[in-house]
């Protein structure tokens, strides 16, 4: 008997939590409290003021692909798409799962939204996998090589209502940035996660150029976070100098990888703002706000019905910024050319935990 | 309707793999954590396959046999290299990382423009245009049921109740003089063959192969498992092999209803406590059949 109300206690205590956990979600869209949960009034367009409903498709919680969205965002509503007033958006995390992302593709799918977004490469493949035979267009953002992922004909030419854009980094620029910061360094070392393609294509975009610039790469291939501390010790007696990818486990574990760099005093460069600000030396690397800006003005262009996603070329960003971080410098004893310093987009004189 | 349907598709492949998980967890009582890398072994065989433009119905034959065959191997070293039930299977999953990586050559294989057994000239020939939304559930209801009426046809031969018996009581097993070893191995072997398969059918529902599609697999399988033979426990004329099936609908539910009620950061636990209730609730009715009877 005992036994029996605790266990209806419990499911009690549980089913207040699953009320709390979908209140707040109702929350987060309070300003349009009524259309939230029906979709089927906002696919409605009226002429004047439309409503739309997007969903967006996050694959991992991550700082770069949370800039992503948050710039996506940024991009709708510069374009006069603005969440809250006439957008409604539904945001899922995959949380790294296949199977989520799966099924949020077919959630957003049988709610008939008006377009759908995928951040990151797996996200983008489900979503497009479950739109393809509807009418409803896929964006992709954060997928650095759309055409190995087949979101993009090999020329460039669409596959279907699937646009977007891509995050490929800038290697041949960041390796001249590292080749002008540490003229004499060799051995390049790099870490990455075997089951990230990102990373492999980056890796044998590095081999290739490596050699134009003097440099041999040391590769370190890990597949879990556990193996970061073990792999970063065997990588840095190995190395003089480290440089990371768009890598998501390594990204999440740079701090780890830092620390032991700096007892040993080796530089680690990035590929992106918000490693440097947590203590890489210097990036030569994507601002994934802007990134996602652009693709939210593609977006806007798709929903207001002035061009189709198939007419949009996927955008491959042409710009990329030279970001570096002083205080690093400072405690490597490294000092950074004047110029360079002075061509930064930004430079950082702390270092951020 | 499209929202019950989705949960439908998924639960039901994944209803696949958790009778394999059936056969080893219930059936020969050897907690097989292989699963999590036979699971995208099967995919990444599949995706393959696919790409050389292998027939997609063929490829889940292919897998089903990948599959029994990575299950021999986890049997293999429990058995013949006597290495505990666990670690035999975490031996095998650590492995099959990087088999698959190599298999597929890329850790992520798109098969968006390829033909699947949901998507193909032959069914697009054949199909009435009307019902074409309804091919993906129909085509997993079947390959579903194929797969637990070919199970439960087997659990009723000689070999299928010895295979019973090693879980059960393996002494009886050795007296009937045959070896409980081979037995084992026979059983993880149709066991990884199902889940290959089930990630033969997943990664062409998604059509795309990514290495990291098998992380969590076991721990679906073994939910579904225990979520459906406890519900249907007490409704004896369902088979254990029937409850499975509807465990891992159950399971995929819970999931969809999370995702569609709750913000992204609450999923899992609302799903944790979806699946909480559903146990609970089930248990509670158990008691009152039992005070009744």
């Amino acid at each position: 008997m005992k036994k029996k109300t605790a266990a209806i206690l419990l499911s009690v205590v549980m089913a207040a939590a699953v009320l709390a956990g979908c209140g707040s979600k109702s929350d987060d869209n309070a300003a349009n409290t009524a259309d939230t949960t029906d979709t089927s009034e906002t696919t409605e367009e009226t002429s004047g003021d439309e409503q739309y409903t997007i969903g967006i498709s996050q694959f991992a919680e991550h700082g770069s692909l949370d800039n992503c969205r948050t710039g996506f965002l940024e991009g709708l509503a510069e374009e006069g798409i603005v969440e809250g007033e006439n957008l409604t958006v539904k945001y899922d995390n995959a949380m790294a799962d296949m199977g989520m992302a799966g099924q949020i593709a077919s959630s957003f799918i049988s709610d008939k939204v008006d377009l759908v977004c995928g951040i990151a490469t797996p996200s983008a493949q489900t979503l497009y996998n479950a739109a393809m035979d509807t009418d409803i267009p896929v964006v992709f953002t954060a997928v650095t090589d759309p055409i190995a992922a087949e979101l993009v004909n090999e020329d460039g030419s669409a596959v279907g209502e699937v646009t977007g854009s891509s995050d490929k980094l800038p290697i041949e620029a960041q390796l001249q940035m590292i080749r002008k910061v540490l003229p004499d360094a060799k051995k390049l070392g790099i870490m990455y996660t075997t089951s990230e393609v990102n990373s492999v294509s980056a890796i044998a975009e590095y081999k290739e150029l490596a050699g134009d610039y003097g440099f041999e790469i040391v590769e370190k291939g890990i597949t879990t976070t556990a193996d970061v501390p073990m792999a970063a010790d065997d990588l840095l007696k190995q190395v003089d100098c480290v440089t990371n990818l768009t890598d998501n486990t390594v990204v999440n574990s740079l701090p780890t990888i830092l620390e032991k760099a700096n007892e040993k005093n080796i530089p680690i460069f990035g590929s992106e703002i918000e490693q440097v600000k947590i203590g890489c030396l210097a990036a030569e690397g994507i601002d994934y706000i802007s990134l996602g800006k652009e693709t939210g003005k593609m977006a806007a262009q798709i929903l207001k019905g002035e061009k189709k996603a198939s007419e949009l070329e996927y955008l491959s960003i042409a710009d990329t910024g030279l970001y570096v971080n002083t205080k690093v410098a400072e405690n490597l004893g490294i000092t950074l050319d004047e110029e360079l310093v002075s061509g930064a987009l930004e430079s950082f004189d702390e270092i951020t935990e | 309707m499209d929202f019950i349907i989705s949960f439908l598709e998924q639960g039901l492949i994944y209803g696949v793999l958790a009778l394999g998980v059936y056969i080893t967890y219930k059936i020969l009582d050897f907690p097989d954590l292989s699963v999590d890398g036979t699971f995208p072994l099967g995919a990444s065989v599949t995706a393959t396959l696919i790409v050389k433009g292998v027939n997609p119905y063929l490829t889940l034959l292919i897998a089903f046999a990948v599959g029994i065959a990575a299950g021999i191997c986890t049997g293999l070293i429990h058995v013949k290299c006597q290495v505990r039930d666990l670690l035999a299977g975490i031996i095998m999953m650590t492995a099959l990382w990087t088999i698959n990586l190599r298999i597929a050559g890329t850790a992520n294989v798109p098969m968006l423009s390829q033909q699947t057994i949901f998507k193909n000239d032959l069914l697009g020939a054949i199909v009435p245009t009307g019902i074409s939304g309804y091919v993906k559930i129909l085509m997993i209801v079947v390959l579903a049921l194929i797969c637990k009426l070919l199970l439960d046809g087997y659990l009723k031969t000689k070999s299928g109740y010895l295979l019973r018996a090693v879980g059960d009581n393996d002494i009886l097993v050795t007296s009937l003089a045959k070896d409980q070893g081979n037995v084992k191995i026979l059983g993880l072997a149709i066991a990884n063959g199902l889940v290959a398969l089930a990630g033969s059918m997943f990664c062409q529902y998604q059509r795309v192969f990514d290495i990291s599609m098998g992380t969590g697999a076991v721990v679906i399988g073994l939910a579904s498992v225990i979520i459906g033979t406890s519900i249907l426990k007490k409704l004896t004329f369902f088979k254990p092999t029937t409850a499975v099936l509807f465990g891992a609908v159950i399971y995929m539910a819970c999931v969809a209803l999370a995702l569609k009620k709750c913000t992204p950061q609450d999923t899992k636990l609302i799903t944790a406590a979806l699946l909480l209730i559903v146990l609970v609730v089930s248990r509670g009715r158990r008691k009152k059949v039992k005070t009744n009877a």
